[in-house]
């Protein structure tokens, strides 16, 4: 039973991590190429990379959250 | 981006030192209420959930601090202490803070539920994602400009 938790912790923490990763890369990606278009418009993209980088983060987070609770408390 | 496209941007100034923008202002401000406004609704949850017992209400105050202290330090590393001038400085902060924000939440998790004791899960988490939510919708709602988009 104790390795099922383990995979399952390790399946939580790894796919959050690769939905941030991949979700916060992207942002920049579009960041730079929208910097590299219209450089006027960098404190603008600026604010809205920094607003939605807070929104991509915060499933992949709750996830954490979960598999630490599993992990030290279960 | 080239090293050119960089240097003009900073030249022509429109990549602004010191995220003294008037749009890092105005987030640096939205987002000061937003962490009030969310500091004010965990603290009156806290109180609330005393009336019930005082477990939940200290699981309730711990699952709202570790969504606002890793948020807060964020919004204050890119918003307020931020030196970054060209657009491949900005997103090198953006990482380097995202990262700090998730170690910094995977750190205050694994204290809670390694020291606190007896610990009411639920109503921690269930007050991490409330605050995830009221984040979201704050944000689009203090943000106006984010809507126009």
């Amino acid at each position: 039973m104790a390795e099922l938790l383990f995979i399952a912790v390790a399946l939580l923490l790894g796919l959050s991590a690769l939905a941030g990763a991949l979700g916060v890369s992207l942002l920049g990606g579009k960041f730079l190429e929208g910097a590299a278009r219209q450089p006027e418009l960098v404190p603008l993209l600026r604010s809205q990379f920094f607003i939605v980088v807070g929104l991509v983060d915060a499933v992949p987070m709750i996830g954490v959250g979960m598999a630490l609770y599993m992990l030290f408390a279960g | 981006m080239g090293q050119d496209q960089e240097r003009q941007i900073e030249s022509t100034g429109l990549a602004s030192s010191s995220g003294k923008s008037k749009y890092n202002k105005r987030l640096a401000l939205n987002y000061l209420r937003l962490f009030l406004v969310q500091l004010a609704l965990i603290s009156i949850l806290s109180v609330l959930m005393m009336l019930k017992d005082f477990v939940t209400a200290y699981s309730v105050f711990l699952g709202g601090l570790i969504y606002l202290v890793p948020a807060g330090w964020f919004s204050l590393r890119v918003l307020v202490k931020n030196k970054a001038q060209t657009p491949r400085q900005i997103v090198a902060n953006i990482y380097v803070s995202e990262t700090g924000k998730v170690l910094l939440a995977v750190a205050m998790f694994t204290l809670v539920f390694m020291l606190v004791e007896p610990l009411n899960a639920g109503a921690l988490f269930v007050t991490y994602i409330l605050l995830q939510i009221t984040g979201w919708y704050l944000q689009l709602k203090l943000n106006q400009r984010f809507l126009k988009l």
